[in-house]
């Protein structure tokens, strides 16, 4: 599998197939390719050649990006109170209207305005309409492009975040990290390739299932990464156990493995396990620096706001998101919002408090996520994405208050960097912001877009399962979103 | 009449053709005989059909079939001339220069060279276009016999010694005993043989020695636990519906331990085919029966669907994949948008088969969640009794309330308020004796006593068993509709059930269901006709199945897939020997066992030797027992009996093992869905842990258990350094590490060579023992470690050992 996206090799399956069945793969793989060279384990030669097949390694085209931040703002915020600007609600606020909405509440015909409680106002040199509720993000909207009638297929939290996350309703399909790292396979071998950070209020609806990499093995799952403690699971030593006792105890077990191995020469798996025990302990030491942030400049912890309370957690994870970019992690989830009601963007009863709380913690730390990746030079290179699995309605859900129900029929996303145009909107909903009436895009197209932008043929990165060579856009032809790149 | 005869002399015509087709052409000079179904259908397939397919067919040329491909085309050229590669229109386009215009495809890159190539050779060599040989019927073939070797009696030797002898190489001798009682321990249980067990099998003189353990182990209730795990991942068995709330399946563990209990039984396979799809339309419904159609209830299910219609498309598509693969060893879910790419199942069959399962309901829906998945298993008797109790029970509660109101109606303002909230109870028991008269009192109690009476005859009644099951079906289903390209929303024609029509069977007939029946009988028919001697699938696939888990893979590979895009067979002869075997043999698996593991085949040792090893490479010709790591599951029970607590009660409900905070961390609840068990049960063994769809337990997801929302033919097996995390960082393991310590410090004066006895079941070595010695020593001396603590380190390596991780 030189190319998992060259169709004459993945066609006929068995190559990729049969790698992924008899080695080691995605994250490590690579290193284990190096280390059982370095170490001279020569009689593993075999194993290194098919572990160098998972090596970092070009994609179908030159992709600009290299990595990928996708701010997943669980819930879904609502595009006509944040950068879907309808004049058309303004003042109408209690007033009744026709309009088709799909939410967690069924079908309607009718609905009850609710003024968007946030004024709107103009920014940048492209002059986008944004509302206060992004004092920060107001000013970098010159290098973002907004996507203004995303569509999703499902209205309800655990399909529509599966389709976010994966391009299908159902579980046990990978996730679009576990796609990148497939397709382009992982740089830092010390690090994991697709990286999740979840909100401090916990993970999203069906959990580890928006992670999953399905059918796919499970060294391409995303892995959790929390800021503090030990940032993986089973990273840390146990108890009365430190680096030089540890060293102690490798050496012992290095020494009878290879006593072993000797034995039996040409089992390169046998040479693949002792060297994953190092990759490990190399592990346990570049992880802890990655969320290590004690040598940040006061300036820019300040900047990401991580001196304040408000925005210390989402600002911390932004910061630590561009830490792993610069390590080479592929593909980052940050969570904003977690477990269920308020914790999250979804504002079924209050919307201001709702919005107000989320928005204030998360505005000023992208912001600055954007500008130092900027200031960096790795913006070029770092694709970042914002949005939610849908949007919310322009109508109100009850009786009385201003809370929303869910919109798949139209919603914003917007991206900026790794080769994406600033300052462009793409796509309308109609006057109301009930549905997108202007080039409607699918969730896919969004999708699609992400891996072109890494070089990746969306129509032709696959994986042979179930006697399908499955996409993550499907099997129908899906084209990235031209306009905004 | 003479037209008839016109058309007549065409089709035999075209049946000359089609049969010199099937006559492989032999090869002049060498030229290497090309394999249509391997190199050029596929390439048809994927660069050809999306104009010249079944459904498009430009220009007058279609590749789903010879005929067509033959066929003068619009132009009045031929695309394909037998023989003649000049006059195939096919290489001159596929040749054609960029700049004509004539080159095909029309878009993306050019054919290779080595593509044209392929082409042309199969043009000149006669474009076979033979049928892909498992929709053939099974062949009668009889053992080879070897004229240079005597190798083993056992049939199966005879076929492997034939194709070793072929390609000159010689089958490996056979492994020493000590290899070979962990490797069919492992094979069998899932568990490690005791030091006893290893010695006794060593020092067994009985010429039969091997033929006693093999006995004694498919006699031991734990052989069901560790087949049953393989079947559990073929039908993607979970106790949770995923989705939002990924909410528990009541009663899921009842399927687990009826595959289990199958399998220890020794069941017949093609019963058990007949009970998970038709337990409860059977001739003899039984408890077991029932129990098997939680089939039906595995898969997923969205309790909140955006789109209904969808939702339950998509629940039976689930079912149609699952069972496609599962029984059949056919993607028939490839079917569901349009004809099969390249398999010859068109659309239709697919919904044919979802015409099988018309009457099957979903899951549940959200307002009832049990009614359509939890069968009560009790007798109309009982039923009518607990009826009969529950309506007289009511009738004197009604009775005590209205005497209850005459006392309070009596009370004051206040209390009357009080009674009409939780203290009613409180305030009735303080003060309405005072207000009711002797004889109403008296009236009063001999109701609540009446009450306690039915109560207890109520509660003493038998409790009503529950399983997950097949529980509610639909007797008359409507019509099954084609779905035009896979949309529940856009409905095509009406399709009756009937059978792929690959088979070349004839159409079902299915008995009108009565007018009181509980189900369609359809999948009755269909059951019957998957679990036939006829069926030229079934024991093929289920025997494919068996043999790679005695070897580590199949003689097809993809075990799930039989289909043209499947692997061929490397022992085609073979598995249709074995195939017929089982049949021959009333289906059942533990002779089937049996005769694999006494064959020589099995009993070879996996050292390499260089000549063997350039010649295969992957083992494909089998000469020698392939190495393989212990499963996620065998990892953990193994690590458990090293440390001398496996719980090894078989059976009954799941545990929940305990997981960190970070994991539970994971959820949107933490901890939602998970339970406490007691140690005792924390300590059983791994097929019993329930199986909550997003909540893996952590170190048998990094030994490549598998994603349990489709089915999963073969388990990945990946070397990754969170293997090592878990296996040295995890409390589990370093609970186990501290449980073996003391256990070897307990038993001996010697912990380290007793650790090395106890862990891979035999005499340690000079070095190992040395190496222990070694590393405790400096714990303590340099690092400033009680003796207790560096022995539970030395305990930590051994059970990292890869002789602990792998089977020779």
């Amino acid at each position: 599998m030189s190319k998992p996206s060259s169709s004459a090799a993945s066609f006929c399956r068995r190559t990729r197939r049969e790698f992924l069945w008899e080695s080691g793969c995605g994250f490590g793989g690579a290193a284990l390719a190096a280390m059982l060279a370095a170490d001279g384990l020569a009689p593993a030669a075999r194993a290194a050649d098919s572990s160098r097949a998972l090596a970092p390694r070009a994609g179908a085209y030159n992709g600009k990006a290299k990595s990928v931040i996708f701010l997943f703002m669980y819930g879904g915020p609502s595009h006509v109170d944040t950068f879907d600007y309808k004049p058309a609600l303004v003042g109408k606020d209690g007033v009744m209207v026709d309009v088709k909405t799909h939410g967690r509440g069924g079908h309607r015909n009718q609905g009850r305005i609710v003024e968007p409680r946030w004024k709107f106002a103009q920014h940048g040199e492209c002059g986008k309409w944004v509302s206060s509720l992004f004092p920060h993000l107001s000013t970098c909207v010159d290098d973002i492009a907004f996507l203004h009638s995303m569509t999703a297929e499902s209205p309800i939290h655990g399909s529509a975040m599966l389709m976010m996350n994966s391009g299908k309703l159902q579980s046990g399909y990978p996730a679009m990290g576990s796609w990148v790292n497939y397709g382009l396979g992982s740089p830092n071998e010390n690090l994991p390739g697709f990286v999740v950070m979840l909100d401090r209020t916990g993970g999203p609806i069906s959990g580890a299932k928006n992670w999953s990499s399905g059918y796919m093995p499970a060294t391409y799952a995303g892995t959790v990464f929390r800021p503090e403690g030990s940032p993986i699971n089973d990273l840390s030593l146990p108890e009365n156990v430190d680096r030089p006792l540890r060293r102690e105890v490798l050496d012992s077990l290095e020494q009878l493995n290879r006593r072993h191995f000797d034995a039996r020469p040409d089992q390169s798996d046998l040479a693949a396990r002792i060297a994953s025990y190092e990759l490990a302990f190399r592990m346990q030491q570049h992880a802890p620096e990655a969320v290590d942030i004690s040598g940040e400049a006061a300036t820019t912890l300040s900047a990401y706001g991580v001196d304040r309370a408000e925005t210390r957690d989402f600002g911390m994870r932004c910061l630590l998101a561009r830490r792993l970019v610069e390590r080479g992690v592929r593909f980052i989830q940050v969570y904003s919002g977690g477990a269920h009601n308020d914790d999250n963007w979804d504002a079924h009863g209050d919307l201001e408090a709702n919005h107000s709380k989320h928005a204030l913690e998360t505005d000023q730390p992208i912001a600055a996520l954007l500008k130092d990746l900027k200031q960096r030079g790795l913006l070029e290179e770092t694709l970042v994405v914002w949005g939610g699995e849908f949007g919310r309605q322009p109508t109100a859900e009850y009786e009385v208050g201003t809370g929303r129900d869910h919109n798949s029929y139209g919603f914003t996303m917007w991206a900026a960097g790794g080769g994406v145009k600033g300052g462009v909107s793409v796509g309308a909903t109609d006057e109301l912001g009930s549905a997108a009436v202007e080039s409607p895009m699918h969730v896919k197209r969004l999708h699609a877009t992400i891996l072109r932008q890494l070089g990746l043929d969306p129509n032709g990165l696959s994986y042979f399962y179930r006697g399908l060579d499955q996409k993550l856009v499907g099997v129908e032809h899906v084209e990235p979103i031209h306009e905004i790149v | 009449m003479k037209l008839a005869s016109a058309a007549a002399r065409f089709i035999l015509c075209l049946l000359a053709i089609t049969l010199a087709g099937w006559s492989a052409p032999r090869v002049s000079g060498a030229e290497v005989q090309v394999d249509f179904v391997r190199e050029i259908k596929p390439l048809l397939a994927r660069r050809c059909f999306a104009c010249h397919g079944p459904e498009t067919g430009e220009g007058g040329l279609r590749f789903d079939s010879r005929e067509a491909a033959l066929a003068e085309l619009d132009s009045g050229s031929y695309a394909i001339v037998p023989g003649d590669v000049d006059a195939s229109e096919l290489l001159a386009r596929v040749t054609a220069d960029e700049d004509s215009g004539m080159q095909m495809p029309p878009e993306g890159d050019p054919l290779t060279t080595a593509e044209i190539d392929t082409l042309r050779r199969w043009i000149e060599q006669g474009a076979d276009w033979r049928k892909h040989w498992a929709f053939l019927p099974m062949q009668d073939v009889a053992p080879p016999t070897s004229q240079q070797n005597q190798w083993g009696e056992n049939p199966i030797d005879a076929f492997v010694l034939a194709r070793l002898e072929a390609a000159d190489l010689q089958p490996n001798p056979p492994a020493d005993r000590r290899t070979l009682i962990r490797r069919a321990y492992f094979n069998l249980t899932g568990l490690p043989p005791t030091r006893q067990q290893v010695e006794a099998f060593v020092r067994n003189e009985s010429p039969d020695a091997w033929e006693q353990l093999v006995e004694q182990l498919l006699a031991s209730p734990h052989y069901g636990e560790q087949w049953a795990r393989h079947w559990l991942d073929v039908v993607r068995f979970a106790e949770t519906n995923s989705f939002e709330r990924d909410a528990a399946k009541p009663n899921a563990w009842k399927y687990r331990d009826y595959v289990i209990r199958s399998l220890n039984n020794d069941k017949p396979y093609d019963q058990f085919v007949r009970e998970q799809l038709a337990g409860d339309e059977l001739d003899e419904v039984t408890e077991d029966s029932i129990i098997a159609t939680g089939y039906y209830r595995l898969g997923i299910w969205d309790d909140e669907p955006a789109d209904p219609e969808q939702a339950l498309a998509d629940e039976k598509d689930d079912l149609i994949s699952t069972t496609g693969q599962a029984f059949l060893g056919l993607t028939l879910g490839c079917a569901r948008c349009h004809d099969h790419k390249i398999d010859p199942i068109p659309q239709t069959d697919y919904y044919a088969m979802m015409a099988f399962f018309a009457d099957v309901t979903s899951y549940g829906d959200r307002g009832d969640q049990t009614g359509n998945n939890q069968w009560l298993f009790d007798t109309d008797e009982d039923r009518r009794a607990r009826q009969a109790l529950d309506e007289r029970a009511q009738r004197i509660e009604r009775e005590r309330t209205s005497m209850e109101e005459v006392g309070v109606k009596r009370m004051s303002a206040t209390d009357q308020r009080r009674s009409e909230t939780g203290e009613r109870q409180a305030l009735l028991e303080e003060k309405l004796q005072r207000y009711l008269n002797s004889s109403e009192w008296q009236l009063y109690q001999e109701t609540l006593a009446r009450l306690e009476r039915v109560r207890r005859e109520r509660n003493a009644l038998p409790a009503v068993q529950t399983a997950l099951a097949l529980a509610r079906c639909e007797p008359t289903p409507p019509a099954t509709h084609v779905m035009v390209r896979g949309n529940p929303h856009v409905l095509g024609d009406v399709v009756e059930p009937h059978f792929p029509h690959l088979f070349e069977v004839p159409e079902p007939s299915i008995p009108a269901a009565a007018s009181d029946a509980r189900s369609a009988g359809r999948r009755r028919v269909l059951a019957d006709w998957i679990a036939s001697p006829d069926n030229m699938l079934t024991a093929r696939v289920i025997v494919n199945r068996v043999w790679q888990h005695h070897f580590g893979r199949g003689i097809v590979r993809s075990a799930n897939n039989f289909g043209e895009l499947g692997d061929p067979p490397t022992h085609p002869e073979l598995l249709d020997w074995l195939a017929q075997w089982l049949i021959d043999h009333n289906w059942q698996l533990k002779p089937l066992h049996r005769l694999i593991m006494t064959s020589q085949t099995y009993r070879m040792s996996s050292a390499g030797n260089s000549r063997a090893l350039e010649a295969d490479p992957t083992n494909d010709l089998l000469w020698r027992f392939d190495m393989r790591r212990l499963s996620a599951e065998e990892v953990r029970d193994a690590a458990l009996a090293a440390a001398g607590v496996l719980n090894d009660r078989v059976y009954g409900p799941s545990f929940y093992p305990t997981l960190s905070e970070e994991v539970l961390a994971t959820q949107s609840h933490p901890g939602d869905g998970w339970g406490d068990s007691s140690p005792e049960e924390e300590a059983r063994r791994s097929v019993y842990i329930h199986r909550k769809r997003s909540l893996l337990e952590p170190l048998l997801t990094a030994f490549d258990f598998p994603d349990i929302d489709s089915s999963c033919e073969a388990r990945f097996a990946t070397t990754q350094p969170q293997q090592a995390l878990a296996m040295l960082n995890s409390a589990f393991m370093n609970q186990q590490a501290e449980r073996l310590a003391l256990r070897v410090q307990t038993a001996s004066d010697d912990p380290v060579a007793e650790s090395i006895r106890v862990v891979l079941g035999r005499e340690p070595t000079y070095e190992e023992v040395a190496a222990g010695t070694q590393l405790i020593d400096r714990l303590q001396t340099h690092y400033d470690r009680t003796a207790d603590e560096a022995l539970r380190q030395w305990c930590l390596v051994v059970l990292n050992l890869n002789e602990f991780m792998y089977l020779d």
